[in-house]
């Protein structure tokens, strides 16, 4: 499990519609506003890569000191899922991304979900939970 | 570049030295081609190839205020200060000896200097008479405009050009000869061994070469530069010195980029990214471990980073450009010193924002800005403060204010278009990048960073957008801390500071209110004479169906105020937050400047909203647009946009914004209220209504007649001069009469004038719930609830002058709106008497046999005639009731009319029957003119019941006719049916005389004083009339009448009459006859059908015990004549005479009987005396006729 993660959803208008800590470091607030701030700026580079290869996944566009941003681009509504780490275990994450996609699909699935609105679901938080200790 | 130090000499005031250095950098590069006249070679120049023609030049740095010299000067002779230019305000210190000293004590801080100059400004006469005495560096420059002071300074720094060229030249030239030591901080203190010393020689030259390659591309000769850098390469890689091999790689790069300046060459990029990779490669091999504490390269291995991204810096090769700066960014861990640190972030952050990475600019901006806040001073808060500014649009948490500067009029424009339609997808635009969490930590850090530089206003400013954006998720204490932030701030503000951040209260649009009904105004066309058609909708109802279909169609929304007249707006405020806010004023803003807006203080308890009214007064003609409200709260004013919060109530209704301000504290969701378009125009008349003697309701009873007097007054200041009355709202009927023209004569009507409008009213029945209501509302606080319920209402559409005044804006000459009044004619129906029953009552009174029967045709004429003559008490009487003696007195039929009184008032009933003879096919009956009769006035008391008769004596009709039989017919039930023709028609007519007959009884109730009125008893009346109809209407086939012979001698006059018995004691020669006296009589039978009837006629004589007293054995009377079954003829609609005589015996009181057996009796008889059989034979009875017999005196 890494020291050090924080993991968001960011629909296509750039809104952060979903937001966990999932780093097993004791949880400061202050690096936790780094953290998104880190993820936000990366949202450049994002923009910029997501459209020169087919692969969703996208492993460490962005870095800030020793902390690393990689990246999953959903297909079909350009939602993606933003990890900042500062682990090297590409595999997990790649996985983590996949299953979480998983997860966000159903969300999307729920006919009471407004695309691009905030993922409440207490359900899905405790799933991604659990996936970020599994693989991270 | 050449670093030129510029210093202020002597004491010179900020913004003097700011405008002379201004000027100063004007010439910040000199062709080399305009200094050739300064320029005197004085040897060989070793700049061979010095481009003294093309566009060689020199360039200039200015170093305002001067640097300390840095330790590797050596290493890039860009780093030298090579010249230094004091600047001299001649007024402020007139003694230029000492400016001169002064100015050489600062030039010896920049030892590498080659050239000083001292530039003295505005010197006055003395100074210019002291100057040419003088000879230095100091040069004065005439006081001249400011075109001439920059042309002089060209000149200067053209001199200046030249000086610097030429001790270039000179430095050079010695170094080649004689060599130089060159050192850098790099270079190993420790005492060298000999076989390094051999080394450092070599070193030595390699270095210099650099160095005279930095000189020449200084020179503006990169050419030469390019020469002396390829020696000092091969030098520096002979003897492994790294650092200056890179050094002499990044100068021939630039001697490179200036030789070929302008061209954009793949090829020379990528020779340049070659070298340059190179040049990092070289500089981080450069790095020496032992040393790494004291200095490190690195800071040039990260300087060389940046400018090749700066190179390369473009939108093709963003992805290079930004593995670049990352790496650079990453460097910054090993950078000791914070503000290298702080200023690779700042050039980091500007190369991002070029390529167009605006969050990773702002990212690294931030950086910058913790950066200077670590600092803890106020010039470093400022500068963050600065920078975190330009952070906040890619946060989007911009102020308003720069928002309004780079204006975005089409996102403006399109939102206000849309109104409320907008879809999903645009409203999610709206909210793009909410990052929350890092806003409001932005925020927070403008905030902080404000307080600390001492800017209220920007402090103020993020408090107020910290507060406004994001109060759900600041804890109460938070709050209160940015109430506290925020008034402190207003503190340091002066008074009336505007702000382009709206703070708290939420402000939406309520409502406008309608124009009160007593004001609205009313489009006109002018093309109809009833103008106010059509334009407005008209009754009491707000909703009407066909608005229906366009609800957001702004162009529906249309607003008309009128100058001079004041107007309310209503919104609603809503402090969502933890603490008491007070608003010390707050009006409503509106930019077309043609209103005046009226100031109010609310005070908002925590967490709640409010409704409240702002008003104004509109001050010129036009269209006017209330974008939002301006708020005078926390010290500052700041303008609250309805439509910001419309968009973020849109936010809160689909999830995408926290909280709703106005949900959270208690409020109603409220349809989005569109701002409709409101044009303002030219002052209109104004009628203001008034109710004589009170608006209060008034009471009436019911079928109360009243007259009200309502008075009409100009209170506008154009007149009137067009006005129309009508009616509208529930029981219009109840108006009867209103003086329309009592206002058109009184028009034009100018303002101030008043007009008294006289209107009739009516007062209707109340229904059974109505009683109810009235009741209730009567004894309720208010008459509100029947006023609004029932109340007719008086529209008047009144309007001024056709033509404008002349002032209209527009080009158009638009027809200046009418306006309409509408006077509730506030009546409160109380119930007044009550109908109980009506039911007909018969009476039979015995008619007077007296000598002088008049005319059968004359009988009506002559009683009418009676009536008219007032020659009598009694004759006034008689008019009351009038039996016919020769027809009605037997079946008598009155009207009985049962009255109830229930209210607390006395009434006085009177009836009163029009007469009116129907003009039949009968000649004999003449027109005739209406009568009215009169009855005595029946006096019912409080809480009574009364009855009222009302004689129905002479409706009936002289003719038994056919087609009366016929309408017998459909209200009989036993007659057979006849022709289906008649039946319809004559239904109709029968109908028709019953209503006829009603329609002339009338009931009138008076009460007290001044309250009269009218009983509607109509249907109660034919109800009770229906089933005996026939009875009252029909007269009797046969007439029957007796009169004393035209031989009697004594006149008597028959006057049967209700007060019959009193007649009787009137003198004798009235009606009586004498006992004991041959008494010659009449019968007369008429037929009042219009066929022969043949019959047998009989007449009996009774007693007063009713004992026949001619065929008894016991006869009292005896008779000549034939009295019984007398044949006779009686031709249609003629009477005949039967003559006879009575003798009398006993004086008394007789009654005399005729009775006729109809022979051979057709249908019509039958049907009228309903006998069932044909067979039966038909009897007709007269009515009894009293004969008095008095004794002979």
């Amino acid at each position: 499990m890494a020291s050090t993660a924080c993991f968001m959803i960011v629909s296509r208008n750039d809104i952060p519609i979903y937001e966990a800590e999932v780093g097993a470091a004791v949880k400061k607030e202050d690096a936790a506003q780094q953290h998104q701030f880190i993820l936000h700026a990366a949202l450049d580079i994002v923009q910029d890569l997501a459209w020169t290869t087919s692969a969703m996944f996208l492993k460490a566009i962005d870095r800030f000191n020793d902390l690393v941003v990689s990246v999953y681009v959903t297909a079909v509504i350009h939602t993606r899922l933003m990890l900042l780490h500062d682990s090297r275990n590409d595999d997990g994450i790649k996985s983590f991304f996949q299953e979480v996609h998983e997860l966000y699909i159903k969300i999307l699935l729920n006919p009471l979900y407004l695309p691009g609105s905030r993922i409440t679901s207490s359900h899905f938080d405790t799933k991604v939970r659990a996936l970020a200790r599994k693989y991270l | 570049m050449i670093r030129v130090a510029v210093l202020p000499i002597g004491p010179i005031p900020p913004s003097l030295f700011r405008d002379y250095a201004s000027m100063l950098f004007l010439h910040h590069k000199i062709d080399l081609s305009t200094i050739s006249s300064f320029y005197t070679e004085h040897q060989k120049s070793p700049f061979a190839h010095q481009p003294w023609d093309s566009n060689g030049s020199l360039r200039f740095k200015f170093i305002v205020g001067g640097s300390p010299p840095s330790p590797w000067e050596d290493f890039q002779s860009n780093r030298k200060t090579l010249a230094v230019i004091g600047i001299c305000h001649c007024p402020s210190s007139p003694d230029l000896g000492l400016v001169a000293e002064q100015f050489a004590v600062a030039c010896k801080g920049y030892s590498s200097s080659l050239v000083q100059r001292c530039f003295a400004f505005a010197p006055g006469d003395s100074q210019l008479e002291d100057y040419k005495r003088k000879e230095g560096n100091l040069i004065l420059f005439p006081p001249a405009d400011r075109q001439t002071q920059e042309f002089h300074l060209l000149t200067m720094m053209q001199d200046i050009a030249a000086s610097l060229l030429m001790e270039f030249e000179k430095w050079v030239l010695q170094a080649e000869s004689g060599g130089t030591i060159l050192k850098t901080p790099l270079d190993s203190q420790a005492s060298l061994s000999s076989e390094e010393v051999i080394k450092a020689k070599k070193r030595r030259l390699g270095r210099a070469q650099k160095t005279i390659g930095d000189y020449c591309l200084l020179a503006g000769s990169p050419v030469d530069a390019n020469a002396h850098y390829s020696t000092a390469l091969e030098l520096a890689r002979l003897t492994g010195d790294y650092f200056w091999y890179a050094g002499a790689l990044e100068g021939s790069v630039c001697a490179l980029l200036v030789d070929r300046m302008g061209q954009k060459d793949p090829v020379l990029e990528e020779e340049v990214k070659f070298r340059y990779d190179s040049v990092i490669l070289h500089y981080r091999k450069s790095f020496i471990q032992d040393n790494a504490q004291r200095v490190s390269p690195v800071s040039f291995e990260l300087e060389a980073t940046l400018k090749l991204a700066r190179f390369l810096c473009r939108r093709e090769l963003a992805k290079e450009v930004a593995e670049l700066l990352t790496a650079a960014a990453d460097g910054a861990k090993s950078l000791i010193d914070a503000s290298d640190r702080l200023i690779l972030y700042v050039e980091v952050a500007r190369l991002f924002g070029t390529l167009g990475h605006h969050r990773k600019a702002a990212f690294f901006s931030r950086q910058v800005a913790q950066l200077y806040l670590q600092q803890e001073s106020r010039l470093a808060a400022i500068s963050a403060m600065q920078v975190l500014a330009m952070t906040t649009k890619a946060y989007r948490v911009q102020s308003r204010a720069s928002i309004a500067k780079s204006s975005l009029p089409n996102e403006i424009g399109s939102t206000q278009a849309d109104g409320g339609k907008m879809h999903h997808h645009s409203i999610v635009s709206l909210f793009e990048s909410q990052w929350s969490t890092i806003q409001m930590v932005v925020l927070r850090e403008i905030l902080l960073s404000a307080v600390r530089a001492g800017d209220p206003l920007a402090a103020w400013s993020a408090a107020a957008r910290l507060l406004r954006s994001y109060y759900p998720l600041i804890t109460p204490a938070g709050q209160n801390g940015l109430e506290g932030a925020l008034a402190n701030s207003a503190e340091k503000l002066p008074s009336g500071t505007r702000c382009a951040d709206p703070a708290l209260p939420f402000v939406r649009l309520h409502s406008f209110p309608l124009h009160p009904s007593q004001m609205d105004i009313v489009k006109r066309n002018p093309d109809r004479e009833d103008w106010w058609a059509g334009s407005a909708p008209s009754g009491p109802f707000i909703y009407t169906p066909f608005s229906k279909g366009e609800p957001n169609n702004s162009n529906k929304h249309e607003l008309i105020w009128v100058v001079g007249e004041p107007v309310q707006v209503l919104v609603e405020l809503a402090n969502p937050c933890g603490f008491n806010l007070m608003v010390d004023s707050i009006y409503l803003s509106v930019h077309s400047g043609n209103f005046d807006a009226f100031p109010i203080s609310v005070n908002l308890p925590p967490n709640s909203s409010k409704v409240i009214t702002l008003s104004g007064i509109p001050t010129k003609v036009g269209p006017m647009a209330i974008p939002g409200c301006l708020v005078h709260c926390f010290g500052v004013i700041t303008e609250h946009l309805f439509r910001d919060v419309d968009n973020l109530l849109l936010g809160a209704a689909q999830g995408l914004v926290i909280s709703d301000p106005f949900r959270c504290c208690g409020s109603v969701k409220l349809k989005n209220v569109v701002v409709p378009n409101i044009s303002v125009v030219p002052p209109l008349p104004l009628l203001v209504s008034h109710v004589v003697g009170g608006d209060g309701a008034l009471i009436l009873y019911e079928g109360e007649i009243r007259d009200v007097l309502i008075t009409l007054a100009n209170a506008g200041t154009v007149s009137v001069e067009q006005a129309h009355i009508s009616l509208s709202g529930k029981n219009q009927d109840s108006v009867l009469s209103f003086a329309c023209e009592a206002l058109k004569d009184a028009l034009p009507l100018k303002p101030g004038a008043e007009v008294t409008v006289p209107i009739t009213l009516k007062a209707w029945q109340l229904g059974l719930v109505d009683a109810d209501s009235a009741s209730k509302s009567l004894f309720g606080s208010t008459g509100r609830q029947a006023k609004d319920l029932s109340s007719p209402m008086l529209v008047i559409h009144y309007s001024g002058s056709l033509v404008s005044s002349g002032e209209a804006i527009t080009d158009e000459p638009a027809v200046p709106p009418g306006r309409r009044l509408v006077v509730p004619l506030n009546i409160c129906v109380l119930q007044g008497l009550s109908f109980v029953k009506a039911r007909l009552l018969s009476m039979e009174i015995p008619a007077h046999v007296g000598e002088n029967p008049p005319k059968l045709q004359n009988v009506e004429n002559g009683s009418s005639e009676d009536a008219r003559s007032p020659n009598s008490s009694e004759n006034k009487t008689d008019s009351l009731v009038r039996i016919d003696p020769y027809r009605g007195s037997w079946g008598l039929r009155f009207l009985e009319l049962e009255l109830s009184n229930p209210t607390d008032v006395v009434f006085e009933i009177s009836v009163s029957v029009q007469l009116e003879k129907p003009s039949v096919e009968d000649s004999s009956c003449g027109d005739r003119d209406t009568a009215e009769f009169g009855y005595p006035k029946t006096r019912i008391d409080r809480d009574y019941t009364a009855r009222v008769l009302i004689p129905l004596e002479h409706f009936k009709l002289p003719i038994l006719d056919g087609s009366f039989f016929v309408k017998d017919s459909q209200i009989g039930p036993t007659t057979s049916r006849s022709s289906s023709f008649s039946e319809k028609n004559a239904k109709a007519e029968l109908n028709a005389s019953i209503k006829n007959l009603i329609s002339r009884i009338k009931v009138r109730w008076q009460s007290g004083r001044n309250s009269s009125g009218e009983l509607n008893i109509k249907d109660a009346i034919q109800a009770a009339l229906q089933t005996s109809v026939m009875d009252v209407l029909l007269p009797d086939p046969l007439t029957f009448g007796f009169r004393l012979a035209e031989n009697y001698n004594r006149r008597a006059k028959l006057s049967p009459n209700k007060d019959f018995h009193n007649e009787v004691h009137s003198p004798v020669s009235k009606g009586s006859v004498l006992a004991h006296d041959m008494t010659p009589m009449e019968v007369l039978v008429r037929n009042n059908t219009k066929e022969m009837i043949r019959m047998s006629l009989s007449i009996t004589c009774r007693d007063v015990a009713g004992e026949n007293c001619i065929e008894s054995n016991k006869a009292t009377v005896l008779w000549a004549g034939v009295l019984n079954s007398v044949s006779v003829e009686v031709p249609p609609l003629r009477e005949i005479k039967h003559s006879f005589s009575l003798y009398f015996l006993v004086p008394g009181e007789y009654t005399l009987l005729a009775a006729a057996e109809i022979d051979d009796a057709n249908d019509l008889l039958r049907a009228r005396a309903r006998s069932n059989s044909p067979d039966e034979p038909i009897f007709c009875r007269g009515p009894p006729f009293h004969v008095r017999v008095i004794a002979h005196v």
